[in-house]
């Protein structure tokens, strides 16, 4: 039997990969995604409409394997999904903390929703304030796609004419709620700005996809689709064509090259039989999160590729950037002591921010360059996690906590790293994972930079909330150890000199012109924002690239 | 409020059905089938709870301190919400939980024995509340009673918990996921951004 040849192999079924699938199919093309994971089966997967009392262990988990979850979003009601059985390892000195999950759709079945669009200060950042080199794109270049993007998958805000932030085009914003209105007036006394987040939950029905029934429990998952996820909104897509394999389970070791050195295929493991099995394609596109691809593309060595694929610049696995998080303040609103409940639940820490105001008019204003963002949230949640800070016992206490309900705060910081070359992933000489693949080893430290934007959000946000009128009763005593954010970015940066990047401005590896990589690995670095729907951008614009480059016969 | 909440558990019964779901765009038949079947059975406890971790003397004296942290007033408290059944049930999973709950009440048995010559669970509730007192206020705290308070935050910690992820728990909040809504719930008092103006609590 003839061997099949693919016209695309994907790795990678998330944000990145399934834009990167839904493009390509509809295109006509014949692709064969590899997704490390099995997929997700919303009847037994997603828990999130079950009340605590209704789960074994009230949604806290066994407490046997709780020293075992990773992250926040790590728990009782997802724990099927994440899957840890690819090992990584820290260098000394580093810390890494990395949930991952490696069900169909990736991190998107369980994402945060803040869709904010990067900007011209974040592409030419460099030119600015003098660090690093600038994106190899500008702005006019990426807005097309970032509007494409929003109109397809839905994106609740407001137009807010920030020169941090482009508007896009939205859909009717989250309602404020009685904390934002009260934070908002105290943000507003100090300068600081307190505006709507930009939400990929659907305030209205969207392109056949219901509207948001406010249960709050999105990061949970939604199995109503109800907010973007590559599962709801874009394998369905490039499954309707008829021109995609996905093949699930299947954890991909290497990329195969010809004698040329061009990529012609994947090597994978079929974690089920445990056998290795080759998957062949004209054009690979890698998008497997930015660690993961890095990995991969380290292991695929060959001859022409000693230090791993497309790595002639010696900056595959360099420049990881991550953002920091942590509670730069805490406290309650003594405003709404004792009123009734209310439903602040209802979109988990994403209704409002205050997005970067630091830095903007003089780049050298702060004792830090470039700028961090911060969400505030608080109110009536899924339960009262202030009663551990007060004092007593009994009815009083009883009667505190019911008071106490509608009133806590928090603001959690979302600062970037710069870049440093002290940061990256290679493969760890020693450790394999069980199938005898080297894995991945992290070598991460928050630079300086990051430590004064940290220590400034803290002053900030408590004078926000003194201004607010509400009670500042602390900070976390340190941030959460890197990786928490779940945002790296770098490892394949993209830019125009081949000596010093990995892939040109479409994502295309310039050693190996038939190999793309479509994640947040060919970001410069973190900027103030998250990064999902600026991979589905870049996805897009690359898929795009690589669709042209077929039709001019180059692959 | 702009959304006006229905409530949560009356959803799940209207949606039950395929048929109901199905007119609902983009609400595939699983989406509010949560399980609820069978819930109201697993609520039924036999009249004498047999504890998996504890010592029936142990399990009293556990019992007895959910319902001290946390009691039965307008709402049900803590016993009412079955909470000591919930920790032992966490201790007897929790290789961690179990050597500080053991010698925590037998250090609160040695307490109450020293101050009254009796077990804890034989004081009377006065006296009871007299002996945690010390423990839960910084400022009744006594030298030398570390490993008292840190016993006791221990209970209160696994009592909140049990209390505020059961049902009982819910309604006393009036935790705002027992309804779903049908818009992005907004901010009702339009005239007051700083909620100076807001009528007192009645709470």
């Amino acid at each position: 039997m003839a061997k099949q040849i693919y016209d695309v192999i994907v790795i990678g079924t998330g944000a990145g990969g399934g834009m990167a699938i839904k493009t390509l199919c509809e295109a006509g093309f014949k692709v064969c995604a590899l997704n490390a994971g099995r997929r997700l089966d919303p009847e037994k997967d997603f828990r999130f409409h079950r009340m605590p009392w209704d789960m074994k262990f009230r949604g806290l988990d066994d407490p046997k394997s709780r020293g075992l979850s990773y992250g926040y979003m790590d728990n009782e009601y997802t724990k099927a999904a994440w899957d840890h059985e690819i090992p990584f390892t820290t260098a000394p000195g580093s810390a890494w903390m990395w949930p991952r999950c490696n069900a169909v759709g990736g991190k998107t079945n369980f994402w945060g929703r803040s869709s904010a669009r990067f900007a011209d200060i974040d592409f030419r950042a460099a030119s600015l304030d003098g660090y690093d080199v600038d994106w190899p794109v500008t702005y006019e270049e990426i807005a097309p796609y970032y509007t494409r993007v929003e109109k397809m998958i839905g994106v609740a805000s407001t137009v807010q004419n920030r020169p941090s932030n482009p508007d896009g085009s939205y859909l009717p914003p989250m309602n404020f709620r009685c904390l934002d209105r009260i934070l908002e007036s105290g943000a507003n006394k100090r300068g600081v700005p307190y505006l709507p987040d930009r939400i990929a939950q659907l305030t209205q029905p969207h392109n056949g996809h219901p509207q948001c029934h406010f249960c709050g429990e999105c990061t949970t998952g939604c199995d109503v689709g109800a907010f973007f996820s590559s599962p709801y909104f874009l394998l369905p897509k490039a499954e309707a064509t008829k021109n995609l394999e996905l093949r699930t389970d299947a954890l991909a070791r290497n990329i195969l090259v010809d004698e040329s050195g061009s990529a012609s295929g994947v090597a994978y493991i079929d974690r089920k039989t445990k056998q290795e099995i080759e998957v062949y394609g004209r054009a690979v596109v890698v998008a497997a999160g930015c660690i993961e691809s890095s990995r991969i593309m380290l292991n695929s060595k060959s001859r022409h590729w000693p230090g791993g694929i497309a790595n002639s610049s010696g900056q595959l696995g360099r420049n990881l950037c991550d953002h920091l998080y942590g509670e730069s303040a805490r406290g309650y609103l003594p405003q709404l002591v004792g009123q009734p409940s209310f439903p602040d639940h209802v979109s988990d820490s994403t209704i409002a921010w205050m997005p970067r105001w630091q830095n903007l008019d003089n780049p050298q204003q702060e004792k830090f360059i470039r700028g961090y963002s911060v969400y505030p949230d608080g109110g009536c949640s899924d339960f009262p996690w202030y009663a551990n800070d007060l004092e007593g016992f009994g009815a009083s206490f009883k009667r505190e906590i019911k008071r106490r309900y509608p009133s806590p705060v928090s603001f959690t910081v979302q600062a970037p790293t710069l870049r440093s070359d002290t940061n990256y992933v290679d493969l760890d000489p020693e450790v394999k994972d069980p199938y005898g693949i080297p894995v991945a080893r992290i070598h991460f430290q928050w630079d300086e930079n990051v430590l004064k934007m940290w220590e400034h959000s803290k002053q900030v946000c408590a004078d926000v909330l003194r201004a607010a009128g509400g009670i500042f009763e602390g900070s976390a005593d340190a941030p959460e150890i890197p990786g928490w954010s779940l945002h790296e970015t770098g490892t394949c940066r993209m830019g125009n000199d081949p000596k010093k990047f990995v892939t040109n401005k479409f994502g295309q590896t310039h050693d190996v012109p038939n190999l793309y990589v479509c994640d947040a690995s060919v970001f410069l670095n973190c900027t103030d924002k998250t990064t999902t729907i600026s991979i589905l951008t870049f996805s897009l614009r690359t898929s795009e690239h690589l669709i042209e480059n077929f039709r001019r016969g180059d692959h | 409020m702009a959304g006006q909440g229905i409530e949560r558990r009356q959803v799940l019964k209207i949606l039950g059905t395929a048929a109901a779901a199905a007119q609902v765009p983009g609400f595939s038949r699983w989406a509010f089938a949560c399980g609820h079947a069978g819930n109201a059975a697993a609520q039924i406890r036999p009249a004498t709870y047999q504890p998996v971790f504890f010592t029936t003397g142990e399990y009293a004296s556990v019992e007895r301190l959910c319902d001290l942290i946390i009691p039965a007033d307008e709402t049900p408290g803590a016993k009412e919400a079955g909470v000591a059944e919930f920790i032992d049930f966490m201790v007897a999973n929790d290789p961690e939980a179990q050597y500080p709950f053991r010698t925590g009440l037998t250090w609160l048995d040695a307490e109450s024995d020293r101050m009254a010559g009796k077990h804890f669970i034989e004081l009377l509730p006065d006296q009871q509340m007299q002996l945690l007192e010390p423990l839960a206020y910084k400022e009744k705290a006594r030298p030398g009673s570390e490993e008292g308070q840190a016993f006791f935050h221990l209970v209160r910690d696994f009592v909140v918990t049990g209390y505020y992820t059961s049902e009982i728990g819910y309604r006393q909040l009036d935790n705002p996921a027992l309804k779903l809504y049908s818009e992005s719930p907004a901010c009702p008092h339009m005239d007051d951004p700083e909620h100076t103006r807001l009528s007192p609590s009645a709470i």
